[in-house]
């Protein structure tokens, strides 16, 4: 076992842990972020997209030993409960989730790709979005509702940033 | 699945990283980004006893040092987007770096982790093989440089020994007058590819020079094209003869018969990847004349 402190969601936690342990099973036993989906255990679907220290990681490919002293965002740190972050309220009104095993997977990877497009004043491309989308599996909606939500948080940040 | 059990080391240089894989042998292995290890450790057709974490150490970076470009091992594959270096000199590279995996996959994954695991058609391992680059590997006894087309041996076999680790990968400047071009056909963007071409060229006066090329989904690992490579010397730019070097090609390679294609699907492909690319470059050659 080794001792490890964790920052997730803003809140730290010293704790002991095995080696082999992947960072999503910690984050949902040890830290109760039940959002951190596993759909594969191999890097190939994306559910259990976090962001490591600012950045999309697969928890599933990584130990939580190698993350002693990092800081991990969850899905629950986007919008909370309330689920109000703005890439959330598009997939709602995009139809962008069906049965939502997925989601927290794409939020999390999509939410900096919609922070960045924001920043960088501009409305990616159709082939772009499904570019930065190409890491994580849908069953059920067949993208297009996914891809519309994207749009739609751009479309809302560079209204907020014109207004 | 999940992994058995194993015990972490983090690597605070890389002297302590060398020491610890010497101590442990057979049972060490470095964790780079852990995009290829954690999956064979999920499934457990990995079980090390030990790993080291190289991550903390400062083995990254791409620069030109003499006659080659040096890469470090645990430079990461989305470095390569926005490098002037590769894209000024390596074009095939730029190319081939488009088809690896996906945003994530490739913030994480690194160049020496990509080559050690050195699936059948990754594309690094044939990137390094088609520019004749050599792989530095470390060890407690020291350094030793292996030529691209010595180290790949087989699906999942370099010719790494226990206790030594890839340090960079040495890729040899070309002249100016060149160019290069990488095309891989997979089952659905971004995964490993069922067949890749990728090819460079030297030019003068519209016609080939010297040519390289290399073409994974053949064998159990990136082969050249000796026979292509001679074919295309003195052939113009602006015809190549490039079909007949796809079926010259293919009737030379035996490629594998799988649940993703057959044989004979994996041939006819090769044989057109092999013309578009040959193509592909020349266009690039003759934009550049
Ligand atoms: C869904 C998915 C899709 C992918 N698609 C592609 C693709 O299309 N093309 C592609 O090329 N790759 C693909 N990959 C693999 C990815 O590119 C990996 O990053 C790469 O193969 C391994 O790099 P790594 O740094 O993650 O190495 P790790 O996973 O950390 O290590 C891989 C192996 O190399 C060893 N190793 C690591 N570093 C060193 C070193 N410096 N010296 C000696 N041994 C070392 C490890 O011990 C291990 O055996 C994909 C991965 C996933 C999960
Ligand atoms: S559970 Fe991590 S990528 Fe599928
Ligand atoms: S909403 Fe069901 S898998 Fe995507």
């Amino acid at each position: 076992m080794i001792d490890i402190t964790l920052e997730v969601n803003g809140a730290s936690k010293t704790l002991s842990v095995e080696p082999r342990r992947l960072l999503a099973d910690v984050l949902r036993h040890e830290f109760g972020m039940s959002g951190v989906h596993i759909g594969c255990a191999h890097g190939a679907c994306g559910c259990c997209t976090v962001h490591l220290d600012g950045t999309p990681r697969l928890s599933c490919l990584t130990f939580a030993v190698q993350c002693d002293g990092a800081s991990i965002r969850t899905v629950e740190s986007l919008g909370g409960s309330e689920a109000d972050h703005v890439l959330q309220q598009a997939f709602k009104s995009e139809h962008g989730l069906q049965c939502g095993y997925c989601t927290p997977g794409f939020l999390m990877t999509l939410a900096p790709f919609v922070e960045e497009m924001v920043a960088q004043k501009r409305m990616p491309e159709e082939g772009e979005i499904r570019e930065a989308m190409s890491g994580n599996i849908c069953r059920c909606t067949g993208y297009q509702g996914i891809v519309a939500a994207v749009r739609k948080a751009v479309t809302v940040g560079l209204d907020a940033g014109a207004a | 699945m999940r992994p058995a059990s194993f015990e972490y080391h983090r690597a605070t240089s890389l002297d302590h990283a060398l020491e610890l894989l010497h101590e442990f042998g057979e049972e060490g292995r470095p964790i780079a980004g852990g995009q290829s290890l954690v999956p064979m450790m999920n499934f457990r057709l990995a079980r090390p006893g030990h790993l080291v974490d190289i991550n903390r150490l400062p083995l990254g970076g791409i620069e030109i040092d003499g006659q080659v470009l040096r890469i470090g091992a645990l430079t990461r594959h989305e470095a390569y987007f926005n490098d002037p270096l590769i894209a000024r000199h390596f074009p095939a590279f730029l190319d081939a770096v488009h088809y690896i995996g996906h945003p994530t996959i490739r913030r994480n994954g690194s160049i020496g982790g990509s080559i050690s695991h050195a699936d059948p058609t990754a594309e690094l391992p044939a990137v390094a093989v088609l520019h004749d680059a050599d792989i530095v590997v470390r060890s407690v006894q020291g350094t030793r440089k292996i030529k691209a087309v010595e180290f790949f041996l087989s699906a999942y076999v370099t010719a790494i020994e226990p206790g030594e680790m890839v340090v960079a990968l040495e890729f040899p400047l070309p002249p100016s007058a060149s160019t290069g071009s990488f095309i891989e056909q997979s089952e659905r963007s971004g995964d490993f590819g069922t067949a890749s071409i990728g090819i460079t060229l030297q030019f003068a006066g519209g016609k080939i020079g010297k040519a390289a090329m290399v073409c994974s989904g053949a064998d159990l690992f990136p082969i050249r094209a000796p026979e292509i490579e001679e074919f295309l010397v003195g052939k113009a730019l602006a015809d190549p003869g490039a079909a007949e070097a796809g079926r010259i090609f293919a009737a030379s390679i035996d490629p594998v018969d799988d649940h993703i294609a057959s044989a004979d699907y994996r041939r006819g492909l090769i044989a057109e990847l092999t013309r578009r690319a040959i193509e592909a470059a020349c266009t690039r050659a003759l934009d550049k004349s």
